[in-house]
């Protein structure tokens, strides 16, 4: 694991992309802190982070779009899987890289409270609790940016799959707003949400008749829930694009609320992705 | 060493690798030959555990590779098609790297990286990035990959494909040298390749295993072994005549030959019984003199064409075409021969 975790640190450092991502991310957030708390005389870390929090959809793909894709490519994973290592512990390593490069980020963060201390009073818990949600935020999007570098051989797709699904995610309540509450726009809505389930249980299983069968049983359920009890999924919009909305949970945390539900289900997201990286790399090879 | 029972892959309806069954001993050389598409990589990525079997087992070094993946991968080095290397590493960090995901000893990294690449001849070019070398030099660099650790299986898919004839020879010997202390697969279309350096033979076409024996052995098993080439003076109704009762005699065949009055024939002999005493007398007593007589054994590439034909008894046209590969490839080598 250690191996893998140092190599992919050295393609981080020896491309320009991990560079690009630093000075990137930093550079984000020197002015939003610039922008949310000097500018605007405000002790509120939490404003700042949450002000970059949106450019995820760029940062994540960023760093995770190479990390499987190109081994697939270069048909390096032949190496890495036939070589002593699980894949549990070659997924770990590129993960946990992932996190490092982040993680640095976040290490040079934490100076920022006590600059703006020197300002006015600074409210310390509040500022670490908020940067801890900010990573672990982060360390969830970007466990899905690894699983969808895994399923594919395209840096490119993968970063243009990344980003619509971060853009999705943080955006997820902003849309479900916009859009009508009728039970015929949740019915669409969810059917397609169905479809990339089904898609997803192909990725892990490589079984087309079990995904169609899937597909087609929840598809006739859904419908039958439809037609028969509408006022279910009447506004049921907005509280399922709630669960997927990693980003809304933030919120709590820049508004000095300890949200520990929140941190659970980020650690949650991380974990489960992680999970199916490694099991849809394990069926892709045992299929 | 290796031990492969009733593996079989499917893809879809198509089946790629279909039920076979071998062995390998230690410190054997097994020549894996087969049409392009036959199952030959299928088969290594298997004997890897870089994909995974439909049916059956693989049992390397007494650990199943399915069961304890991380044993069995312990005695395995494995160059596959294509090398996998990373171009943005020199060689010498690509090397280290995969001494690190084999687990090889700290203490003894700094004198295997040397002797590898001392053996695989890519000293020279160790600071390089792998990005900027040859195809050649990076078909060495996933060579010396696949010895890194001295694995007690060294399996290695097409290893000279894009190499120079000195080099194909020096990956040959070394190769050979490998072989004093491994167990060796290799895989190849070429026949030259195989009959020079393997001692077994495995030949498989869409597939199956069509036979599997020693190199010497590999003619017994073909219907028409042994051909005589005679040039014999007479007519050839005579000739005809004078052969016919002569037993294991398949098929005969006359040609005007390029000398005056002499005929050229050729006699197919079943289950490799020499026949040339018989002939001989048989000629003799119809008073034809026989002014010249060769025995040819079949070549191994007449053999991969005879039991790679399908069951119209046509040859496949990749196999044909292989056959002239393989041609080729000893002329290069001749070449190199004579330049030394």
């Amino acid at each position: 694991m250690l191996a893998i975790y140092k190599k992919e640190m050295r393609t981080y450092f020896t491309s320009i992309v991990g560079y690009l991502f630093l000075g990137f991310f930093l550079a984000l957030i020197g002015l939003y802190f610039y922008a949310q708390n000097l500018y605007s005389a405000s002790p509120n870390f939490g404003y700042a982070l949450g002000g970059v929090m949106m450019f995820f959809i760029l940062l994540v793909p960023m760093v995770t779009m190479r990390i499987m894709a190109e081994e697939n490519k270069q048909k390096t994973d032949q190496l890495l899987y036939t070589s002593p290592l699980s894949v549990t512990k070659i997924i770990l390593g590129k993960y946990f890289s992932i996190l490092s490069m982040f993680g640095i980020v976040m290490l040079i963060t934490c100076i920022y409270p006590p600059i703006l201390s020197k300002y006015g009073a600074v409210n310390y818990k509040m500022s670490y609790a908020c940067i801890l949600a900010f990573f672990l935020m982060g360390a969830a999007y970007m466990a899905i940016g690894l699983f969808i570098s895994s399923v594919t051989e395209s840096q490119a797709f993968a970063a243009i799959m990344t980003f619509v699904v971060v853009i999705l995610s943080v955006f997820a309540t902003q849309i479900a707003e916009l859009l009508p509450t009728t039970a015929r726009t949740a019915w669409l809505l969810f059917s397609v949400l169905l479809l990339g389930i089904a898609w997803l249980t192909y990725v892990l299983m490589h079984n087309i008749t079990v995904s169609i069968a899937f597909a087609v049983l929840a598809e006739i359920a859904l419908f039958a829930l439809y037609r028969v009890k509408p006022d279910a999924l009447e506004g049921s919009l907005l509280n399922v694009f709630g669960w997927f909305s990693i980003s809304d949970r933030f919120v709590n945390f820049a508004y000095g609320e300890f949200d520990v539900a929140a941190i659970v289900y980020y650690i949650s997201y991380c974990v489960l992705f992680v999970f199916l990286t490694i099991q849809a790399i394990k069926k892709k090879r045992w299929s | 060493m290796i031990e492969v029972k009733n593996l079989v892959k499917k893809y879809g309806d198509h089946t790629a690798v279909d039920h076979l069954n071998f062995t390998v001993e230690k410190g054997q050389i097994l020549g894996f030959l087969g049409p392009n598409g036959a199952g030959k990589s299928t088969t290594m990525n298997m004997l890897t555990g870089y994909i995974s079997m439909t049916e059956g087992s693989v049992t390397i070094n007494g650990f199943d590779i399915y069961e304890e993946p991380e044993e069995a991968k312990k005695s395995i080095g494995y160059l596959p098609e294509l090398p996998p290397v990373y171009p943005d590493m020199t060689v010498r960090e690509y090397l280290k790297f995969v001494m690190d995901i084999k687990k090889v000893p700290r203490s003894v990294r700094a004198a295997m990286l040397e002797d590898i690449m001392a053996r695989t001849q890519i000293a020279g070019v160790a600071d390089r990035l792998i990005r900027h070398l040859s195809k050649g030099f990076k078909q060495r660099v996933g060579l010396a990959q696949a010895i890194a650790g001295y694995p007690e299986v060294i399996i290695l898919d097409e290893p000279t494909v894009g190499l120079d004839p000195m080099q194909i020879i020096e990956i040959r010997d070394l190769i050979k040298e490998l072989a004093q202390k491994h167990t060796v697969i290799i895989s190849s279309h070429i026949l030259s390749e195989i009959s020079e350096v393997c001692d077994t033979v495995m030949i498989i076409n869409k597939g199956k295993l069509v036979v599997m024996d020693s190199v010497e052995n590999l003619p017994k098993h073909l219907e028409h072994s042994m051909s005589l080439k005679l040039l014999v003076k007479g007519e050839e109704s005579r000739i005809r005549a004078a052969l016919a009762p002569v037993g294991q005699v398949e098929k005969i065949s006359v040609e005007r030959s390029e000398q005056e009055g002499l005929l050229s024939v050729s006699i197919g002999t079943k289950n490799k019984t020499d026949v040339r005493e018989e002939v001989f007398y048989a000629l003799a007593a119809a008073k034809c003199p026989i002014f010249e007589m060769t025995a040819n054994s079949m070549s191994l590439e007449d053999i991969f064409l005879e039991m790679t034909k399908d069951e119209q008894g046509n040859a496949f046209g990749a196999s044909a075409a292989e056959k002239e590969d393989g041609g080729k490839e000893k002329e290069n080598e001749d070449a190199a021969g004579e330049e030394e």
